[in-house]
């Protein structure tokens, strides 16, 4: 994965998108990153949409990975997230609100943006619109720009790749061309 | 060589109660026995009636007093009012049980962290078996600093004696002028004789029966002939002389700690508020930890005991995820565990006892991966589990089954080791015969519908053409797969990834048993 485009320790990331853009993909290539490394990740899942056999097939060592199921209510998620990002030792904290982001007031987004540069973890969250404003260090768009199928014959038996691209929508204090685009092997 | 020593913690009621309120052990303090009724013979304290019609006062007799109460003539026995009498300043307590109980624990635990072998001689004195320590630890002196340090860790203050015998190191420690003192090996005769025989804290007609003969002293005890005290006085008389001669005649007998380690204390009051609690239990874990600590254990589980004023108990088992002794998380997870399962009546007494293991003290590995601190996370994931609860937290674990969306859910705890990848990254040794494995494959996610959710489908022919309301764009399938079909939960089912109208990429299955389609989720 391009290094810019990790998220950064100590510092708020954002991931926006449509369904099918990539984004869930971006987000599991991001926790096998850190997991891969040895360190420790947390899962806030907001709607309880994480799989976790995509996530072994994208590399991710499970037993460093701590999950929290928050059952579609977003302020326990919130909540979550806060009492996450306070303890330090996690190396990525991801916050995935799916399909309904709530509003954030900007006082707990600043809240959460001083929380996670005291413990230098990485705060990723990931949803269908932005939701911490001016205190994500990075926010970045998935785009959705192909499929690809395969099989034997004229009719398609199985779905093959997906390409996507990102779009660099608010970067602090670094200069971002386009990033290039990336398959995502089903 | 001394093969003894003795600890002796005096007036071990008001210590006991000093270790759990430090701040008294600087003031006059008394211990009171509340248990005692006698009939009202004209005081001026508030009369109660009886079942009988007559008046009966509540007289407080004092059972024992701190240094700082004796130097101003307290003595046990007393009336609360003789002794206030004398010490105006003085602070009273109720003689609670479990106070005196817990402190003769901590004293025996503390000593086993020095000795093997230890012998329990009653309320504040341990007895301790020496041979062989010298080795470990030093000379006599030493041996003695130590038990000195290890019972203070425990909120005691003590006085060690070391001599051949068990009666000779308790003489020492009951009349040495420091903290530590050390009878040479041979000298026990010489050192003691000068003792008064009050120390032996003989029977009452016995101790008279000396004071008849003169006697005053264990030197002049020692010089009496056996043979005559045993015609006078009998077995007691010639124990009397074996306890001045500094001889034991009683076998040394082992003391094991319990299977269960426990602090409580008994409350002067209802609590019936969980702030006011944690106060409480704060305190207790505090000795609690104190005395795993003394002997490097450290807890798993907690046991926590409330008597209630209704009369009955509410008793939580507190999982403490990770074996630890500090009071701040164990505060946390108890308090935790109490909020979500409160006491139903007001609170009069904590008890709290513990599971304690054995840790595995070892370096932490050059290549050990940062991590959250044991404390941090136990305190993190209990906080989550109080939100999401306990079922919504933990590492996923995939079930060895072809069945859609099989996983388990266990508790989150990583692996210390750092990963693989990392190892070789670092240039840690590696096998030369093992290649190394592919980078991580970039694999395109699934974004699953929990439970998966039912939708029409219209088919040609096989192939699905419509989901719902939007039309299929493209598929691909069908991905045939069926398992347990030797059992009830028999399934079968043929998976189809479409592109829909709007855009969405989705996997669609059609159970085969019943025939109807399911939306498994989106791919993202």
């Amino acid at each position: 994965m391009d290094e810019r485009l990790v998220p950064i320790r100590g510092e708020i990331t954002e991931i926006v998108g449509g369904l099918s853009s990539g984004r869930t993909s971006h987000l599991l290539a991001c926790l096998g990153d850190v997991v891969g490394r040895g360190e420790t990740a947390a899962l806030i899942d907001t709607e309880e949409t994480f799989d976790p056999g995509s996530a072994t097939q994208a590399g991710i060592d499970l037993r460093r990975l701590l999950w929290v199921r928050c059952g579609s209510n977003r302020e326990i998620a919130l909540r979550a997230a806060d009492m996450l990002v306070r303890c330090p030792g996690f190396a990525l904290i991801a916050l995935d609100l799916g399909e309904r982001v709530p509003r954030l007031p900007t006082t707990m987004a600043f809240r959460l943006k001083f929380a996670v540069r005291r413990t230098d973890v990485a705060l990723l969250i990931v949803g269908c619109r932005r939701l911490t404003g001016s205190s994500a260090a990075l926010a970045l768009e998935t785009l959705r720009e192909g499929i690809e199928w395969a099989g034997p014959g004229p009719a398609p038996t199985h779905l093959a790749r997906v390409r996507t691209t990102t779009r660099v929508l608010r970067a602090r204090g670094a200069e971002f061309g386009r990033p290039p685009s990336s398959w995502w092997s089903a | 060589m001394s093969r003894f020593a003795c600890v002796l913690v005096e007036h071990f009621d008001a210590a006991a109660v000093e270790r759990c309120e430090p701040a008294l052990r600087e003031r006059p303090l008394a211990i009171l026995n509340p248990s005692v009724d006698q009939p009202n013979v004209g005081r001026e304290s508030a009369p109660t009636s009886n079942r009988n019609g007559a008046l009966a006062a509540r007289i407080m007799t004092t059972i024992e007093a701190n240094a700082a109460a004796r130097e101003q003539g307290v003595r046990p026995g007393m009336t609360e009012t003789e002794a206030r009498t004398r010490c105006p300043m003085l602070l009273t307590r109720p003689w609670v049980e479990e106070h005196t109980a817990s402190a003769r624990h901590a004293l025996l635990e503390a000593a086993l962290a020095v000795s093997p072998r230890i012998e329990d001689g009653g309320a504040g004195v341990a007895y301790l078996d020496t041979v062989g320590l010298e080795r470990l630890i030093g000379d006599p002196a030493a041996i003695g600093r130590r038990l000195v340090h290890q019972v203070r860790a425990i909120g005691l203050i003590p006085r060690v004696g070391l001599a051949a015998s068990r009666t000779a190191a308790r003489m020492a420690a009951a009349t040495g002028s420091g903290a530590v003192t050390v009878i040479p090996p041979g000298r026990e005769r010489a050192t003691l004789a000068k003792v008064p025989i009050a120390v032996l804290d003989l029977a009452p007609d016995l101790a008279a029966t000396f004071g008849r003969w003169g006697v005053r002293t264990l030197g002049e005890l020692a010089a009496l002939p056996r043979e005559g005290l045993a015609m006078r006085l009998g077995p007691p008389g010639l124990r009397a002389h074996d306890l001045a001669l500094g001889l034991d005649r009683d076998p040394f007998r082992p003391w094991t700690p319990p299977p269960f380690w426990e602090e409580a204390q008994g409350l002067e009051w209802e609590i019936d508020s969980l702030g006011v609690l944690a106060g409480v239990l704060e305190t207790v874990l505090e000795r609690l930890c104190r005395r795993l600590a003394a002997v490097g254990l450290v807890a798993d589980v907690l046991e926590v005991r409330l008597g209630l004023a209704s009369g009955g108990h509410h008793a939580r088992d507190v999982s403490l995820a990770y074996p630890m002794s500090e009071v701040k998380p164990m505060l946390t997870l108890a308090i935790l565990d109490l909020e979500a399962h409160p006491p139903p009546a007001a609170v009069i007494r904590v008890a709290i006892s513990a599971h304690p293991i054995r840790t595995q003290v070892g370096q932490g590995g050059l290549w050990q991966p940062p991590a959250p601190a044991p404390r941090d996370l136990v305190t993190v994931l209990a906080r989550l589990a109080a939100l999401v609860g306990a079922d919504n937290l933990g590492s996923p674990v995939l079930v060895d089954s072809h069945r859609a969306d099989a996983f388990t859910m266990l508790a989150f705890s990583p692996p210390t080791e750092p990963a693989a990848s990392e190892r070789r990254r670092r240039g840690a040794p590696q096998r030369d015969d093992i290649p190394p494995p592919p980078p991580a494959p970039r694999r395109l996610a699934l974004r699953r519908m929990r439970p998966a959710r039912r939708v029409q489908v219209e088919t040609a022919g096989e192939r699905p053409a419509r989901v719902e309301a939007w039309l299929v764009i493209a598929s691909a399938g069908p991905w045939r797969a069926s398992g347990e079909w030797w059992d009830q939960q028999a399934w079968a089912r043929d998976e189809w990834d479409v592109v829909l109208g709007d855009g969405a990429l989705c996997r669609i299955a059609r159970d085969r048993l019943t025939g109807h389609w399911y939306l498994d989720g989106f791919y993202d």
